[in-house]
């Protein structure tokens, strides 16, 4: 589904991604770690077409086609979602009515009919009940008001309605309780189909006891230096951070 | 981003035709000569002369106000023809005898005065006063309205034909002595729209006057008034267009209203006087004075306003709620670009027991323009239990323009509850690449932004304006992104 | 042979008993005397400082006033007060930490709590990088003067990772029978991406002294860290309260504090809130009854100094009597915190003639790219809504209850433990009787 070869990208001038590899099959859930400044935000600003972001060396390839020369809007149409770190706040426009223009635009792209009002109604309660988020939040503005969490939620309800076949998932548990982290993982988790991949990427371990992923690779210095299974990750919990960067150093 | 609202920049003015009408002017300047032509060619009593005259001395005494937050080159007020109009052929009687050019005018507006007469008969309905350049040239409906007892016609007509109500009513509400602008206006307005609603009479209809500013150097001094007696209603727009033209043009308009016991009038006005080019040259200076008071008991009086054009806007709708019981509303959308500046906003004075106001006020600023909201909440010792909400919300796009609140609160009376809510938000690349991110691009994102921050006072409008103010604010932000 | 000895000012009393006391007392004497240098310079404040202009805490302390610690408090007294049964509970009584009264049976990996005396005398670490780092002994009198003089409280340290899922409640009780003063101080420290939910109750023992009770809390939000914080103020006539709070946030960490005042003669409130860092979201909330001779003061203090923050504070207050309530609430928005979200709301509902409502929110605003909102009302009950209540049959007490409840609800709603706010709820239907 995603295949990431050699990928290099910079800021401004700077080299935040030094040649990544990375292959995501169909059905996989993929965890990246990795400490502050790895480039772990870097990977899904550019996997999701930031501007600000120059790719200097490498390519994506999604789905058989070149990712990186596709507008943004394009790339989410195609199906690519990236669960927001710091979601958006949108004053005056309400989630129903931007979730409505999102799938109109998204169906028009694919050349669909418009979705019925009432099929679109029935889904926005469906999926209300899977991602166990509070109907007074979907009908608000986008994020307007909303506390940390709830917007970490509203992105995987977004996620939901939008049914993308790459979920990026960035730092979603960052300012989430540990309910409320349950809640999001049960969600996630439901989602997950054998159509399409999750990329779950995170500086805790503790996302990773509730999506349990098939790989995990950790970020370092704009490269994967190791990859492994789930336990990689809790022995990166014990071990810290230091541990890899001794590790690779030496 | 940048880039963004350099295209906004961009956009052009849509209604920027100028319509070749033969027209009656007044020599340039001001002087009791002057004030004395219009009055003759208007062919007013002698009660109007002597109200002019008092009105133009007073504002020799007076200084151009500089207190608001814009800066401009001050008008030579020498330099203005103060008379303008378009030359009748003979008085009118059907709409067949309008001015052709006039129509075309009009259907370039998107408005049809002929369309408005067929109309009759089905259910939701307008009735139109058009002022040009200071005249009016045709009122519709007058005589369906006069059925019910409603007086709907130009100023001039009504000082003619009824003017126990203009002497009863003119300057109550706004004197002459208010502010210079409102000095100058008495002294020199040449028409406007004057309407009455007798007891216990619902207009049927929504009253209307288009303003357009057609002949170069003329100022547009026009006056409107409106009383609504006991337990009536009515509901009134008003729309402005003008020419692009490179010199500024004045409009320095009056409005006054006033409600009866538990009448209510609605006044909603779309503003879209030429706001200059892109390096700010030309465009209206729009200088008005619009006040309403609920003078008696249960009244109500709501102005919205959704303000697009002019070089410099000064203009805040007041209600001074006198009555019980009495409510005044104030609902505003104003755009500014280029290198417009609008200082806006309200004044609500409670003054009599259980009053109530709302203030909503949305501003959007772009270009190089500035934007700021200016209102007075003021409770009076005996206004027992007046209750006040405000909530000035501003959005910038781009980093070149600024946006300013200035409200002043006065409190005499402990029972009162004042709440006063402000926020100043960007349209940011961010929230664009979010929307992106879901599949929305930059053109749809900001349509959704901008009507989505509206909202509140589009759903205000009537039905007819909603949807022309809804394209207005499109056509101001059209080609805003790549 | 008789010596006549002029009554001397309550401020010449705690230098006296400062320095007569000093020697005893745990930790750092060199900290101790800078704050007494700093508590001597700015004295006990009165009608002139400006903070304190609403609240006459040297009228309060005038008179006679003991400053020694007994411990007067039985199990069967104490056990009424532990609400939350399923909860680690700290007892302190009149300012000292007392282990025989607290449940801190089980402490699960990861939580640790002491008394400050024994963490300073394990030399912990956490302790020493903490301990009176954050409450500036400069910026306030009551500051400098518990720096100085506090004898104990409660140290917590939760360690990186941890999730304590349980409530951690500390329990303040006063039990003098002379009047007395009391500094009880408490260090909470959350570790890197940790999460608690900690509760601090104030209570006094049926007594005809009074108690002032000068208490302090400093908490540290490390990096990535969820707190839950509450106050639960119920301190009855006799409870004379200033109770400062300090608290300092790291990046991507959220906090959240509830202050309910429910009783309590005089009370005063300094809470302090610093967003250290980038992507920091903090809430306060408040809600404060008062009735009678009652005065209540709430200060907040929210500092972003780094952008893209959010703020967010809601405080509600009923009052009734010839009560006193005040809210002051400033943000600060420094020139570094672009991207600021700040919000604030003080609402309140006057329901007798003779009470006052002073509210000031202050902003102090010096970046350009933010979002600050500040809305402020007073008013009385809707007789509107009363009149429809009536209408339907509902007698005007309950009416007005029934409002007030509807009033309150907003901020009790925003407790996230359940048997937490059945209990504030229960207390709160109490008051409206």
């Amino acid at each position: 589904m995603l295949s990431i070869k050699n990928l290099h990208a910079s800021i401004d001038g700077k080299e935040i991604l030094k040649g990544i590899n990375l292959e995501i099959k169909v059905g996989e859930v993929h965890a990246i770690m990795g400490p502050n400044g790895s480039g772990k935000s870097t990977l899904a600003a550019v996997l999701a077409g930031r501007s600000e972001y120059d790719v200097t060396e490498g390519e994506i390839i999604y789905n058989g086609e070149n990712l990186l020369e596709l507008e943004a809007e394009d790339r989410a149409r195609e199906g690519v979602f990236l669960a927001f770190q710091y979601p958006i706040e949108i004053p005056g426009v309400s989630n129903i009515n931007f979730l409505k223009t999102a799938i109109g635009e998204i169906r028009a792209y694919k050349g669909l009919d418009p979705m019925k009002a009432k099929d679109f109604l029935m889904m926005l309660k469906e999926k209300q009940k899977l991602v166990e988020i509070d109907r007074a939040l979907v009908s608000r503005s986008i994020n307007e008001g909303f506390s940390g969490g709830e917007k970490k939620r509203n992105e995987i309800f977004q996620m939901a309605m939008l049914e993308p076949k790459l979920s990026i998932l960035d730092e979603t548990d960052s300012g989430l309780d540990i309910d409320a982290l349950r809640i999001v993982a049960n969600g996630v988790n439901k989602l997950k189909s054998k159509e399409n991949a999750t990329i779950i990427i995170t500086h805790y371990q503790r996302l990773l006891d509730y999506i349990i992923p098939d790989f995990v690779h950790i970020l370092h210095n704009g490269k994967i230096v190791k990859s492994g299974l789930k336990e990689l990750a809790l022995e990166l919990e014990e071990k810290g951070y230091d541990f890899i960067k001794e590790e690779v150093e030496a | 981003m940048n880039e963004v609202i350099e295209e906004k920049i961009s956009t052009e003015y849509k209604y920027g035709f100028v319509t070749d009408i033969d027209a009656d002017n007044a020599p340039k300047g001001l002087n009791e000569d002057i004030i004395r032509f219009i009055s003759a060619k208007k062919n007013e009593p002698k009660w109007m002369l002597v109200y002019r005259l008092e009105a133009f001395r007073h504002w020799l005494t007076m200084d151009e106000p500089d207190w608001a937050h814009v800066s401009y080159q001050k008008p030579d007020f020498q330099d203005i023809i103060y008379y303008s109009a378009p030359k009748p052929k003979k008085v009118l009687k059907s709409l067949d005898e309008v001015d052709p050019e006039l129509l075309k005018t009009f259907q370039k507006l998107g408005i049809s005065i002929l369309e408005q007469e067929r109309l009759s008969g089905v259910e939701s309905r307008v009735a139109m006063d058009v002022i040009v350049d200071s005249v009016s040239v045709k009122t519709t409906f007058k005589e369906t309205l006069a059925e019910k007892g409603i007086i709907f016609c130009s100023f001039g007509e009504a000082i003619q034909e009824h003017p126990e109500l203009v002497k009863k009513y003119m300057s109550s509400v706004v004197p002459y002595t208010d502010n210079f602008y409102a000095a100058l206006n008495s002294a020199v307005f040449t028409d406007g729209s004057f309407c009455y609603i007798p007891k216990g009479v619902r207009c049927p209809m929504e009253l209307s006057t288009y303003f357009r500013i057609e002949a170069a150097g003329t100022g547009q001094f026009e006056r409107t008034l409106i009383i609504a007696d006991e337990d009536s209603y009515v509901s009134y727009l008003e729309g402005c267009t003008a020419p692009m033209r490179d010199e500024n043009q004045l409009h320095a308009a009056v409005v006054e209203l006033v409600a009866h016991k538990n009448a209510q009038i609605k006044y909603s006005t779309v503003q879209n006087w030429y706001p200059g080019d892109k390096e700010g040259k030309g465009g209206i200076f729009n200088f008005v004075t619009k006040r309403g008071i609920c003078i008696e008991e249960n009244s109500k009086i709501s102005w919205t306003q959704v303000e697009t054009g002019s070089a410099i806007t000064w203009k805040y709708p007041s209600v001074i709620l006198k009555g019980d019981n009495s409510i005044g509303e104030f609902y505003s959308v104003a755009i500014t670009n280029n290198y417009q500046q609008a200082d806006t906003g309200t004044k609500m004075i409670h003054i009599g027991k259980n009053t109530k106001s709302t203030i909503i006020s949305k501003g959007i600023s772009a270009g190089f323009s500035n934007n700021s909201y200016r209102g007075l909440v003021r409770i009076a010792k005996g206004a027992e239990n007046a209750r006040n909400f405000s909530q000035c919300d501003s959005l910038l796009m781009g980093d070149k323009c600024g946006a300013h609140t200035f409200p002043y609160i006065e409190i005499k009376n402990n029972t009162a509850v004042v709440e006063h809510e402000a926020t100043t938000s960007k349209i940011g690349e961010d929230q664009l690449f979010y929307c992106k991110q879901r599949g929305i691009d930059n053109e749809k994102a900001i349509g959704l932004i901008v009507n989505g921050y509206c909202k509140d006072v589009l759903s205000q409008l009537p039905m007819e304006f909603a949807v022309e103010a809804q394209k207005l604010l499109e056509v101001s932000l059209e080609g805003s992104v790549g | 042979m008789e010596t006549v000895i002029k009554t001397s000012t309550i401020k010449d009393k705690l230098i006296f008993e400062f320095e007569t006391s000093k020697l005893f007392l745990f930790g750092n004497t060199q900290l101790r005397d800078q704050a007494m240098e700093s508590f001597y310079k700015q004295g006990i404040p009165t009608r002139k400082h400006e903070a304190y202009k609403y609240i006459r805490v040297d009228l309060m302390l005038k008179g006679e006033f003991d400053f020694s610690t007994n411990k007067n408090c039985s199990d069967a007294q104490i056990e009424p007060l532990k609400f939350l049964k399923d909860a680690y509970v700290v007892v302190i009584e009149n300012g000292i930490f007392v282990e025989g009264l607290s449940n801190l049976q089980n402490l699960p990996e990861g939580l640790t709590i002491c008394s400050l005396v024994d963490a300073e005398k394990s030399n912990s670490p956490v302790f020493e990088k903490h301990y009176a780092q954050y409450a500036d002994v400069k910026t306030d009198p009551f500051i400098a003067l518990n720096t100085a003089m506090t004898k104990d409280g409660v140290f917590i340290h939760i360690a990186k990772n941890a999730i304590i899922e349980k409530p951690i409640h500390i329990i303040h009780i006063s039990t003098a029978f002379k009047n007395t003063i009391i500094h009880p101080r408490n260090l909470i420290v959350i570790d890197e991406n940790a999460q608690a939910k900690i509760i601090e109750s104030f209570e006094t023992m049926d007594s005809t002294a009074k108690i002032f009770s000068n208490a302090l809390t400093e908490i540290v939000v490390d990096k990535h860290a969820i707190v839950d914080h509450y106050k639960i103020q119920d301190e009855k006539e006799l409870g004379y309260l200033v109770n400062t709070t300090q608290v300092i946030q790291q990046k991507q960490s959220v906090f959240s504090t509830h202050t309910f005042t429910l009783s309590g003669s005089l009370v005063r409130n300094n809470l302090t809130v610093v967003l250290d860092d980038e992507h920091i979201e903090s809430h306060l909330n408040g809600l404060y009854l008062t009735a009678k001779n009652q005065v209540v003061d709430n200060h907040t203090v929210v500092d972003h100094r780094k952008p893209n923050c959010n703020s967010n504070e809601l405080y509600k207050g009923i009052i009734d009597g010839k009560s006193i309530a005040t809210f002051n609430g400033k943000i600060f928005v420094r020139e570094d915190a672009q991207k600021t979200n700040a919000f604030q709301s003080n609402k309140n509902i006057l329901l007798s003639e003779a009470g006052t409502i002073n509210t000031k929110p202050q902003l102090e605003i010096y970046a350009d790219d933010v979002k600050c909102s500040h809305g402020s009302t007073t008013g009385k009950l809707d007789e509107a809504k009363i009149f429809y209540l009536r209408a339907r049959g509902i007698g005007i007490i309950n009416a007005k209850k029934l409002l007030m409840h509807a009033f309150a609800s907003e901020v009790v709603n925003t407790i996230k433990i359940e048997a937490l706010r059945e209990y504030v709820e229960e207390k709160i239907s109490k008051t409206f009787e």
